[in-house]
């Protein structure tokens, strides 16, 4: 899945003339103050703890593409991503490291070692290149530790760890006569150690602030780095830390805009929306043959494209404001796509821009295939799955789970006309008191996408009854899906529920209690810049509370961690 | 030629109806499937139209078509001798039907039908008792039409005379699944109807008819999808447009010639059809059902089913002689006929287009079931469409000329 | 053996020649709970492992109306009765809710297996098969996790952010199993590379780092560096068992790689992936690639479908009215029902592996066991468990236990003990028990 994030974009992509606009921007925000634009200081840092972020399928994969280069395979299975505080970027820090997992990262070093080290490709990669020997070079060996180990390993390494792996090209050429070999394995060696797979989170003391650490630079270069380009530091990031400009503004202002200039950025935002809409669900979701005969796996990865290329092209190409993904009216198409939403697409392989309808009725990308097919089930459309998700994912508005014991034998009344809509048959969630609570909130939302099957192809009936598509969000009511993506744009915690996710995405924890004040910080500055999400990720990335960190002894106060030894049994 | 009943324009109008006509005209019609006046189609299901319930004891009273072999193994030095076992048996049946199958010269009949003399087992049928699917081609009804499964009289199907009493062309027979190769993908056709103010009744409307560039875009299981979008092919010998009516709720296209593109054991070939229209009755969901039907040219027809002489390779060069002459052999082998047989009996029933000369018909009634369902039809131009047409050329037939 | 020494011997005195390794050599590079392989005349491995089924059941067409040793078996176990002497029925053992909020499908299911409650995902004790692939799992996989549904989660959490994925697809499964890396046991000649040596030892070296690296994380986050460790470690254990020559396994053939298949919740590809990848597994647990796996037939909010159908098993649970007639939800039921026919395929798979005097069964212990027992209320008492197999001869069984809502734990304390584990209680707060249901254990 994780490859589609890695086809560019065709639009037009214009890196430096948006930044230019920030910059701007910000020399606006910055100097002159008029009565409706408040200067907004930053409030005091919190921080949070230092962590351990596993890195993801994605940023493994951009890693090994920005370490060696894009050609450079990467063929192994990767496990599905845990999801904590709804981002899977949070469950990064959450997340442990199976069996299965170690195993197949083991198949990936591998495949990238055997494919450096080929006979054809070697010269490309390696800083020297020996005729085939079974001796050791022992300058060739310490110029491949040194160009690719602190790249690996995001810093510098130890003296002890560049021994480790000097020994092991000794070893594994004297074992196996061949230099080459010797180089492999120390290069398994590297890409399988908790370095490269972990990014293991340092603190220093911070010297303005004597009640605060701060990450040590090389932990700054990697947080700016997955957060914004979504790939391990380059070489250049590397050096920016090694020399301190990290620790000095204007450096750190100067790499940051460097990072948001690069293509990489594209990726950055991309990884950032998968996860935020929760694509890896694509993964497990089947639709009934018969019912929705247009749906397969080429629709599918189409449909997560085609809403990613409506994303970058808005918030990244055209620098626009992010409410406005809400109520776009065109989009990219290709022709499988065409099927379901019954629009012709000229290209034969490849996209169109097109209208998202013919009437313009359907706007937005909460009316995408890619959000109303996920959120529905096999054979039919779900108003409770779709409400929820709409609610969860762009409000951050958590609905609790359903009662264990919900009955249904009170509500169900055989003998009664047959409820043709989903409206109908959900009016019993909506009366019983047990179920009104949670469904009032989900249901109508939902309700206004009924004009949208399971598979998101419009229909105007239901077994032969005209839908209702009317409905509530909040106090704004409307009268169809047209009028709930409207009211999306306008309701005040969609930017807000952005600013957290995209702030949460970026540490990889979730926000704690004292960052209030912080995160009304962030949302009125994002209000100031007009929306725009660039522009909000290089406030969040040049701000103090993005590298701070909560002395020692709050360490571990939100986490609920029950040891266990391995014989078996709980000791709490 | 169908006979077309009184135009609205014969009829005075009243004032009343023409003034709200004015707005009529201008008004295209529009919803998911009709677009601006316009709707495309593509063919989802094609099929010979042949007889549904054939007797075959009264129209075959010589009994079926034969191939090669089973002529040999007709004669007397064709039966199994004693001590033959069926591996010898089969052997000689096989190497003396070849030899039926040459001229002495050791040219082949299907690549040269001409040369062969009279061939008495291909049995066309006889009479015309027999309902069968189609339309009224001409407008007349000659003795040798046929009825129609629903009464109607002066049905022209003269292809299936001439295929209706050989075996592969029965229910269930080898020669009915050719549409198999349209689902996948290695040809098919695509039609748009553009002016269209009314489903039910519109007397002026544009009917186009193109190969399709594009495979049909199939479910996984394996049923044609609506609302596709499609290219025709580029080249422009496989597009047909003429004017077209809708009289209650069935479209009807004026005659005129078309060009389709077929395809046998991968080399390419035609399906041309002369004064050829379609009929198809259109419903609610955009989806219509109905015929394609016209005259095709002997020649041509012979060649697309029975000789594959102008069977080309992608390149568009002609397939090598092997290929041709062993796939029309191999085919006539195991659907039953042989190749000249056919040649003699498509002539031989032959009923259009007569020789300015000679008088010889030159083309046969033959017509094709057809459904469709809605679609989108594309520009042919642009820097996506890749060519998929092959660009026949003449070949000079030397004396395999066609006069009879 | 200690580590340094091991590594020593790995650096220094191979020199890449073709060596013969004999077995007393090699026993200084297992473990020391290494057991003795399948051969003739020596002990056979006991294999455990987990089959789970998701919306549970029935009660009437599931439950014995008689207890004990001579009963009936009711018509949807009626797939199950050629193994009725070799299988313990457990009815009406509760998972113990003690207040915690019941999630659907999941609080059940984790329950059962790990002895807490749960209201969500986030378990707070290794699942009990985990704790006995670390007791018996030295095997070239520690476990295999199986889903025949195509969901790539299983129930088998180490913890709450280390759960193992399912494979999905047999032919996937059958190039994990027997493609690269894959020993043949009956193979006439073995020749061990001396690149899986160079391996190991890279592995352990990484593995230097780990005290470091321990003082430099939170607290918090220990817990999963070392996971990353003993994963880490457990291929380096992989690659050396690479170096020894694998025990010769009496009656096993490597099988044909399966035929591609659709892989999705359509009910009958289910039932045809769970064969191929029954099949698959069983011969996994021949020639010794692992002891312990975990099976889910169908996921716990089950997703099975028929075709044409828009409602999922699950769905049906609870939108199918109860037949007037029946006094049941006829569609669920023929799922419940087609759950037992997949339960006794599943049985069919490893009773056809000949093994010592009797079957790959007789030494396997197989938890069969649902998330719910009406899944309509989610009701987490009474969860259907079966255990299927005699375990080598550690397990009784042909009987059928009514639990009179005991903790279900009593069930996982029982299995941990009989597959050697010593402990003697388990579970927490209304679930902590130490009394083991005697039938069960010889």
């Amino acid at each position: 899945m994780s490859t589609t994030d890695r086809r560019l974009s065709s639009s037009y992509h214009a890196p430096m003339h948006w930044v230019l606009a920030l910059v701007v921007l910000f020399a606006g925000l910055q100097g002159c103050s008029n009565d409706s634009k408040e200067l907004v200081k930053e409030p005091a840092a919190v921080g949070g703890p230092t962590l351990l972020r596993r890195i993801t399928e994605s940023q493994y994969r951009s890693s090994i593409a920005t370490i060696f280069g894009p050609e450079v395979p990467v063929v192994a299975r990767f496990e599905r991503p845990l999801r904590a505080h709804g981002l899977i970027a949070v469950g990064t820090s959450e997340a442990g490291i199976s069996p299965f997992a170690m195993e197949q990262y083991d198949i990936a070093a591998q495949g990238v070692a055997d494919f450096i080290l080929a006979p054809e490709n070697r010269a490309s990669y390696l800083p020297c290149v020996p005729a085939e020997g079974s001796s050791i070079e022992r300058e060739c060996a310490s110029a491949f530790i040194d160009r690719y180990g602190p790249l690996l390993f995001r810093r510098p390494l130890s003296d002890e760890q560049r021994e480790r792996y000097l020994g092991i090209i000794e070893s594994g050429t004297a074992h196996l006569g061949d230099f080459y070999q010797g180089l492999r394995y120390a290069l398994v060696g590297m890409m399988t150690a908790p370095e490269f797979l972990l990014r293991v989170e340092r603190a220093v003391e911070d010297p303005d602030r004597p009640f605060l650490r701060q990450l040590d630079s090389y932990s700054k270069a990697a947080r700016l780095s997955f957060f914004l380009n979504n790939t391990t530091p380059d070489i250049q990031l590397l050096q920016a830390a090694a020399t301190g400009e990290l620790e000095d503004e204007q450096g750190l202002l100067k790499q940051v805009d460097r990072l948001l200039a690069s293509p990489n950025f594209e990726f950055a935002l991309r990884a950032f929306f998968r996860d935020m809409l929760e694509f890896e669900l694509f993964d497990d979701l089947a639709k009934d043959s018969e019912i929705y005969p247009a749906f397969n796996s080429e629709v599918a990865a189409d449909a997560q494209e085609q809403t990613l290329r409506d994303i970058i092209r808005t918030l990244m190409t055209e620098n626009g404001d992010y409410r406005h993904i809400f109520t776009l009216a065109e989009t990219d198409m290709t022709r499988a796509l065409g099927v379901i939403y019954r629009q012709p697409v000229a290209p034969r392989d490849g996209w169109e821009r097109v209208p998202l309808s013919a009437d313009g009725s359907r706007i937005g990308i909460q009316s995408h295939v890619s959000f109303l097919a996920l959120h529905a089930h096999p054979g039919r459309s779900s108003p409770t799955l779709r409400g929820e998700a709409l609610r969860n994912i762009f409000l951050c508005q958590e609905v609790p789970d359903p009662p264990p014991d919900v009955n249904f034998s009170a509500i169900q009344d055989t003998s009664n006309a047959a409820m043709p809509t989903a409206r109908e048959r959900l009016s019993a969630h909506n009366t019983e008191p047990a179920c009104a609570g949670c469904h009032k909130v989900m249901d109508p939302v939902g309700l206004a996408l009924e004009n949208y099957d399971g598979l998101g192809a419009f229909r105007e009936r239901e077994n032969n009854a005209l839908i209702d598509a009317t409905g509530f969000l909040d106090g704004m009511s409307y009268e169809d899906a047209h009028g709930l993506a409207l009211a999306l744009e306008t309701h005040p915690e969609t930017p807000r529920c952005l600013v957290e996710k995209l702030y949460r995405f970026g540490v990889g924890r979730d926000t704690v209690w004292k960052e209030r004040a912080y995160m009304d910080y962030l949302i009125s500055l994002f209000e100031q810049a007009e929306y725009r999400v660039p522009a909000l990720m290089r406030i969040i990335a040049t701000s103090e509370n993005f590298f701070a960190i909560t002395p020692f002894e709050n360490e571990g106060q939100d986490r609920l961690w029950v040891s266990t030894n391995k014989r078996g049994g709980i000791d709490s | 030629m169908r006979v077309i009943k009184k135009s609205r324009k014969n009829r005075q109008p009243s004032l009343l109806v023409l003034f709200l006509a004015s707005f009529a005209v201008h008004a295209h019609a529009s919803n998911d499937f009709l677009r601006n006046g316009v709707m495309g189609m593509v063919i989802s299901h094609i099929e010979f139209a042949l007889a549904p319930n054939a007797n075959l004891a009264s129209n075959c009273p010589n009994g079926m078509t034969l191939n090669l072999q089973e002529i040999y193994a007709n004669t007397p030095a064709g039966k199994r001798r004693e001590d033959e076992t069926d591996q010898e048996y089969l052997k000689r049946l096989s190497s003396a039907g070849k030899k039926l199958g040459r001229s002495e010269d050791g040219r082949d009949f299907c690549m040269h039908p001409q040369l062969a003399d009279p061939e008495p087992n291909f049995h066309s049928v006889v009479g015309s008792q027999t309902a069968v699917w189609g339309l009224n081609l001409d407008g007349r009804d000659s003795a040798e039409d046929f009825s129609g499964v629903d009464g109607e009289s002066g049905i022209d199907n003269q292809w299936y005379r001439t295929v209706g009493c050989s075996r592969s062309f029965q229910p269930n027979g080898m020669s009915l699944s050719f549409n198999i190769a349209m689902l996948t993908g290695s040809w098919g056709i695509v039609l748009e109807v553009k002016g269209v103010d009314d489903l039910r009744n519109d007397d002026q409307v544009q009917v186009s008819i193109y190969a399709n560039g594009d495979p049909i875009r199939l479910s996984p299981s394996r049923e044609p999808l609506s609302y596709a979008s499609y290219s025709p092919d580029t080249d422009e010998r496989y597009w047909t447009t003429v004017p077209g009516r809708i009289e209650d709720g069935v479209l009807s296209s004026q005659p005129a010639d078309i060009t389709l593109r077929s395809e046998v054991n991968s080399m390419l070939l035609e399906r041309v059809l002369r004064d050829a229209r379609v009929e198809l009755t259109l419903a609610e969901d955009g989806s219509a059902s109905g015929y394609l039907a016209g005259y095709a040219p002997v020649e041509s027809l012979y060649d697309m089913l029975y000789g594959y002489r102008t069977g080309r390779k992608f390149g568009g060069e002609l397939a090598p002689l092997a290929l041709r002459s062993n796939s029309a052999n191999g085919a006539a082998f195991v659907l039953g006929h042989t190749c000249h047989g056919a040649y003699q009996a498509l002539y031989a029933n032959a009923d259009g287009h007569p020789d300015s000369e000679t008088g010889q018909f030159t083309s046969i009634s033959m017509q094709y079931r057809i459904k469709t369902l809605p679609a989108f039809i594309l520009s042919a131009s642009g820097p996506d469409v890749v060519t998929t047409g092959v660009v026949a050329a003449e070949i000079t037939r030397g004396d395999a000329h066609v006069n009879h | 053996m200690s580590d340094i020494t091991r590594r020593g011997f790995l650096r220094g005195s191979l020199r890449g020649a073709a060596i013969g390794v004999g077995l007393p050599l090699l026993d200084c590079l297992l473990d020391n709970s290494g057991k003795a392989f399948a051969a003739t005349g020596k002990r056979l491995p006991v294999r455990f492992g987990t089959w789970v089924w998701g919306c549970g059941f029935i009660p009437e067409l599931w439950i014995p109306k008689q207890v004990g040793t001579e009963f009936t078996l009711p018509a949807h176990l009626a797939p199950l009765k050629p193994y009725q002497d070799q299988m313990a029925l457990l009815s009406g053992f509760d998972v113990k809710l003690d207040g915690v909020p019941n999630k659907p499908h999941v609080t059940g299911c984790f329950g059962l297996r790990t002895g807490i409650p749960v209201p969500d995902y986030k378990v707070k004790a290794p699942t009990l098969d985990v704790l006995i692939s670390d007791q018996i799992g030295d095997t070239r996989f520690r476990s295999l996790e199986v889903c025949s549904a195509g969901i790539e989660r299983s129930y088998s959490y180490r913890d709450a952010g280390s759960p193992n994925p399912s494979e999905t697809s047999p032919l996937t499964l059958y190039h994990r199993i027997f493609g690269a890396g894959f020993q043949d046991p009956n193979a006439m000649e073995f020749t061990p590379d001396p690149r899986y040596m160079v391996h190991a030892s890279v592995l352990s070296a990484t593995g230097e780092e780990r005290r470091k690296l321990m003082r430099e994380v939170g607290a918090h986050d220990r817990q999963r560096l070392d996971e990353y460790f003993t994963a880490l470690r457990e291929i380096e254990q992989k690659m050396a068992l690479q170096l020894e020559a694998p025990a010769p396994v009496e009656n096993f053939v490597i099988p044909n790689a399966p035929p591609a298949t659709t892989i999705d919740s359509e009910v009958e590809n289910v039932m045809e992936n769970h064969r191929l990848m029954a099949d698959l597994l069983a011969r996994a647990l021949q020639c010794n690639q692992t002891r312990v796996f975990n099976m889910l037939f169908s996921d716990t909010a089950s997703n099975l479908r028929r075709p044409g159908s828009s409602s999922t098993h699950h769905t049906l649970t609870h939108e199918e009215p109860v037949d007037p007639e029946l006094g049941f939800q006829r569609e669920v039921a023929w799922f419940a029902e087609k759950s037992m026919v997949a339960c006794g395929e599943f049985l069919d798979a490893l009773s056809a592996i000949p093994e010592g005097d009797g079957t790959l069964l007789d030494n396997c212990l197989v938890l069969a066991h649902s998330d719910c027992s009406i899944a309509k209320s989610h009701a987490v008492e009474g969860i259907p468990t079966m255990i299927v197999g005699r375990a080598g001869g550690r397990v009784r069984t042909g009987f059928h236990i009514a639990g009179k809502g005991d903790p279900i734990s009593r069930i996982g304390l029982t299995v941990q003990q009989a597959m050697g584990l010593p402990i003697e209680r388990w579970g927490t707060l209304g679930m902590e028990t130490n009394r083991v249901i005697t039938d069960l254990l010889v």
